[in-house]
């Protein structure tokens, strides 16, 4: 039974990588604007015109 | 000239939360400008067979077709905005200044320059397609972001290829002149907090695996794994937990704390006191080695007041409610020195200096007039907004908009000791003076709740304590572990947080959650008259004199339409008739305008010294006059009253019922019958009062027990609506200035001030019946524990069942109250 001594030690790692995300995301400033990407990413991408 | 300029109708997605006002008009002529979709007038400028409003339209046009940029036309619908008319040279030349430039840059280096800027104009996809692409504009600029929201842009630029005052100018050629105000310049753009981002995700991962860990204590299938291993569950439990001690409930802790020092109890208090017993309790339990404690309850409870705390914080970012004056005032004013124009910052601006005022600047202190005629549109201050007429040697206060030539003034007062910003000098402004506004239902229970559970925790030891002493700790320890009324502090913020998005969705827009409770106490309304129950974009025009003939009347509407005088406008849509062919046509700026056309009389129409009328002002002629002389010969004026609101009889008499109501008002009494048999016989009439009066109003009303609601518009109002319980400013644009205050709300949705007034009594209502439905938890929590039963197991099960519950329950009555209400 000293499995469970890896698999919780495992389980926990992975979820701390989550959490690592998810802080990285907020400190990253990804829930500070929850609306503008939303219609920035309906823009086409349009090649920029020879001038 | 077109009519009454509008915003055309809302283009694209609509904006989660800021609805532009969309006024409808009958169209004049059917074509509607190709870049701003305003009428047209009957000969429109082309361009490829499109037609234009105007001259600024068509240049935008033109830039964005050079551009390959018109995109932007095919995402909205004519989404283009208005150009004003007037470009001043060198309107931006105070951003080259070094001191300037410092405040406003958020990033700098050898090469690049970083900003963000306010720009309120942004109302639609289009608006952030084109900003997005102003690099396309200029190669100086490098990267344009928008963040539609809080209605700002960050601009990264180049500092060798375009300067500060370029890149704002740029923004300006296009239609969205950045505002940039005395304010700005002292803070940098405010960036969320994500101090509460962190707490959650904390709280929430070391409660999902704390859960897990405690499982094997709860189900008698896998007792051998807790034989096994129920001290390394405990341990790792305990590890887990400390963080979300430690970082994620520091909020509580606080709070409670600073409550304490206030000789104030507080609803977190209890809260604190709850969440340190189930941590020290577990960790006694986890130590001693007799099981894993109440860690899982203890995580799960700060993981679901975290959610209510983010649930009430939610607001609206676009809007401010903290405006002062300096939000308003300019950042740079046009210095005269021997040595000639020179541009300087407001706040160097000292007594004695010279300075000149342009068409459309905002005056930045009180000054007495030198040289030029003043048009002097205090809109923003009182709400009124026929322009005053000042003359050279007049007093002129801070704050006026100067409408025509330009002004020279001499500064007789600072910025900051004028007539009208020393009201933020009032002890009311700063911040500790205003004290907590109102005593909230949740920490009055908060305080009942601390009582009640010391008195039982001590209750239980005198029981228990001659029987057996084991029970009695145990007793003990879960009287002081139930004692965290967690259900009870979700209460309050689930309900006026459904509260707020619902009076959100009609226009009510409120600064926090607490205002709804202010608003359902409040026992007294004072009104502002001017902008506030009257409507400034509407007069009543009334004609006294002889009868016009009809040639006459063409005459006059025609040379009043080429006037941009507010009084001229109207008078030219009262009268709305064929174009005449004017002969001639002058303006004398605040004085009126002559005009003459073949076959028909010379028109001199404008002020009564100007027309040679006998009588200054007719008597007991209410509001503006215009006087009418047709070949030198008077015929007779115009009268310009003010018109309440539509809605105002109704509303008024809804809440004469309940409420006490107020009128102050800084005119002088002449509209006293009307507003009285608007308001009915109890209600209070002031006139003549200043801000200061305002104030000191409101103050005297609060100190003699009541809870006021102030609802005024201008910055005249916002020692008033400061000094209230709650302050709703009023605005017919939500993109406009508005004072400092609690909510603001659109002018149009004033009609159902009632309703919003009943509904936040309905939601008060709602947050006393969900604090029962937790009360009942804790009841059954608190029998277990004063016997000796509340067991981990048992609150393990008490708590998410309550937590959850009282959720619902919160939004469930909110939502039945808005629909009995119809909001």
């Amino acid at each position: 039974m000293t499995i469970i001594f890896l698999l919780i030690g495992l389980s926990l790692l992975v979820a701390l990588v989550f959490l690592a995300a998810f802080l990285w995301a907020v400190r990253s400033g990804q829930y500070d604007d929850a609306y503008t990407p939303s219609v920035r990413m309906l823009f086409e991408d349009e090649p920029i015109p020879p001038t | 000239m077109a009519p009454a300029q509008r915003r055309p109708e809302l283009c694209g997605p609509t904006p989660l939360c800021l609805p532009v006002p969309v006024l409808l008009e009958s169209p004049a002529t059917d074509l509607a400008c190709a870049h701003c979709g305003d009428v047209c007038p009957a000969e429109p400028l082309r361009l490829a067979e499109l037609p234009f409003c105007c001259a600024g339209c068509r240049t935008v046009y033109e830039l964005l077709d050079d551009n390959q940029l018109c995109t932007y036309y095919a995402l909205g619908e004519r989404p283009g905005l208005k150009i004003k008319a007037v470009e001043l040279p060198g309107r931006f030349d105070y951003l080259a200044s070094e001191a300037v430039q410092a405040q406003l840059l958020s990033f700098r280096s050898a090469e690049r320059g970083r900003l963000t800027l306010h720009v309120p104009q942004m109302h639609c996809t289009s608006c952030i397609w084109l900003l997005e692409h102003l690099p396309r504009l200029h190669a100086g600029v490098v990267e344009a972001r928008v963040q539609f929201l809080r209605k700002e842009i960050t601009i990264t630029y180049l500092l060798a290829d375009i300067s500060l005052p370029e890149v704002v100018q740029l923004l300006a050629s296009v239609g969205y002149e950045p505002q940039i105000t005395l304010a700005e310049l002292g803070a940098q753009p405010h960036r969320a907090s994500h101090t509460l981002y962190y707490q959650l995700g904390l709280a929430a991962f070391a409660f999902g695996n704390v859960m897990l860990l405690a499982l094997p204590k709860y189900f008698s299938f896998v007792e051998d794994l807790q034989v096994g291993f129920g001290r390394f569950f405990g341990y790792l439990s305990l590890a887990l937990a400390l963080p979300v001690l430690l970082y994620s409930a520091r909020g509580f802790f606080r709070s409670a704390g600073q409550g304490l020092r206030q000789r104030h109890i507080n609803l977190d208090f209890p809260i604190s006191l709850g969440l340190a017993s189930l941590f020290s309790v577990s960790t006694f339990e986890v130590l001693s080695g007799r099981g894993p404690g109440y860690l899982d309850s203890f995580t799960g409870l700060v993981f679901f007041m975290l959610i209510g705390k983010w649930v009430q914080q939610r607001t609206y970012d676009a809007l401010r409610f903290d405006r002062n004056y300096t939000a308003y005032f300019p950042v740079a004013v046009t210095r005269l020195t021997p040595a000639g124009e020179q541009s300087i910052s407001v706040q160097e601006l000292a007594v004695g200096h010279r300075i000149r005022v342009r068409h459309q600047e905002v005056i930045p202190a009180d000054a007495v007039l030198l040289r030029g005629t003043g048009q002097i549109d205090y809109s923003f201050v009182s709400g009124e907004s026929t322009p005053v007429t000042r003359a050279a040697g007049d007093l002129v206060y801070a704050g006026g908009r100067q409408l025509g030539e330009a002004l020279e003034l001499e500064v007789v007062r600072g910025v900051s000791q004028g007539y009208l910003t020393q009201l933020w000098n009032n002890p009311a402004f700063t911040k500790d003076a205003v004290g907590p506004t109102l005593e909230t239902y949740a920490n009055r229970a908060g305080r009942y709740f601390v009582a009640l559970t010391l008195l039982l925790a001590a209750g239980t030891l005198a029981y228990w304590g001659p029987r057996d002493q084991a029970t009695m700790w145990r007793a003990f320890t879960s009287v002081l572990v139930i004692a965290c009324p967690c259900a009870l502090s979700l209460a309050t913020p689930f309900a006026l947080g459904a509260a707020l998005r619902v009076l959100g969705r009609h226009k009510l827009y409120l600064k926090n959650a607490a205002v709804i409770e202010t608003l359902g106490r409040a026992d007294t309304l004072v009104f502002d008259k001017t902008g506030t129950l009257t409507d400034p974009t509407q007069s009543a025009v009334q004609y006294h004199g002889r009868p016009l003939l009809s040639i006459e009347k063409q005459l006059i509407a025609t040379a009043a339409a080429q006037s941009t005088h507010p009084l001229s406008q109207r008078l030219a849509r009262e009268l709305a008739t064929e174009a005449l062919p004017l002969a001639t046509c002058q303006e004398y700026p605040g004085q009126g305008l002559s005009a003459t056309a073949a076959g028909g009389p010379a028109l001199r129409l404008g002020s009564a010294a100007f027309v040679g009328a006998s009588a200054s002002r007719p008597e007991g002629a209410p509001g503006t006059c215009v006087h009418v002389a047709l070949d030198g010969e008077t015929a007779g004026y115009f009268t310009f009253r003010n018109v309440y609101r539509p809605a105002l009889p109704a509303v008024l008499a809804a809440l004469g019922k309940r409420y006490r109501l107020a009128v102050l008002s800084g005119d002088t009494d002449a509209e006293g019958p009307r507003l009285r048999a608007l308001l009915g016989p109890a209600a209070e009439l002031r006139f003549g009062q200043s801000p200061a009066d305002k104030l000191a109003y409101i103050a005297a009303e609060r100190a003699l027990g009541h809870t006021v609601v102030m609802i005024g518009d201008g910055l005249n109002d916002a020692g008033a609506l400061r000094a209230a319980n709650a302050g709703i400013a009023l605005t017919d644009t939500l993109t406009n200035f508005s004072p400092a205050c609690d909510a603001i709300l659109e002018a149009g949705e004033l009609g159902r001030l009632a309703t919003f007034l009943g509904f936040s009594r309905a939601c008060l209502r709602a947050v006393l019946a969900t604090f029962v439905l937790s009360l009942c938890y804790n009841a059954v929590g608190l029998t277990l524990a004063v016997q000796g039963h509340f067991t981990p197991i048992a609150s393990a099960i008490l708590m998410p069942l309550s937590s959850l519950s009282v959720m619902v329950m919160a939004t469930i009555l909110v939502r039945w109250a808005a629909r009995r209400y119809q909001l």
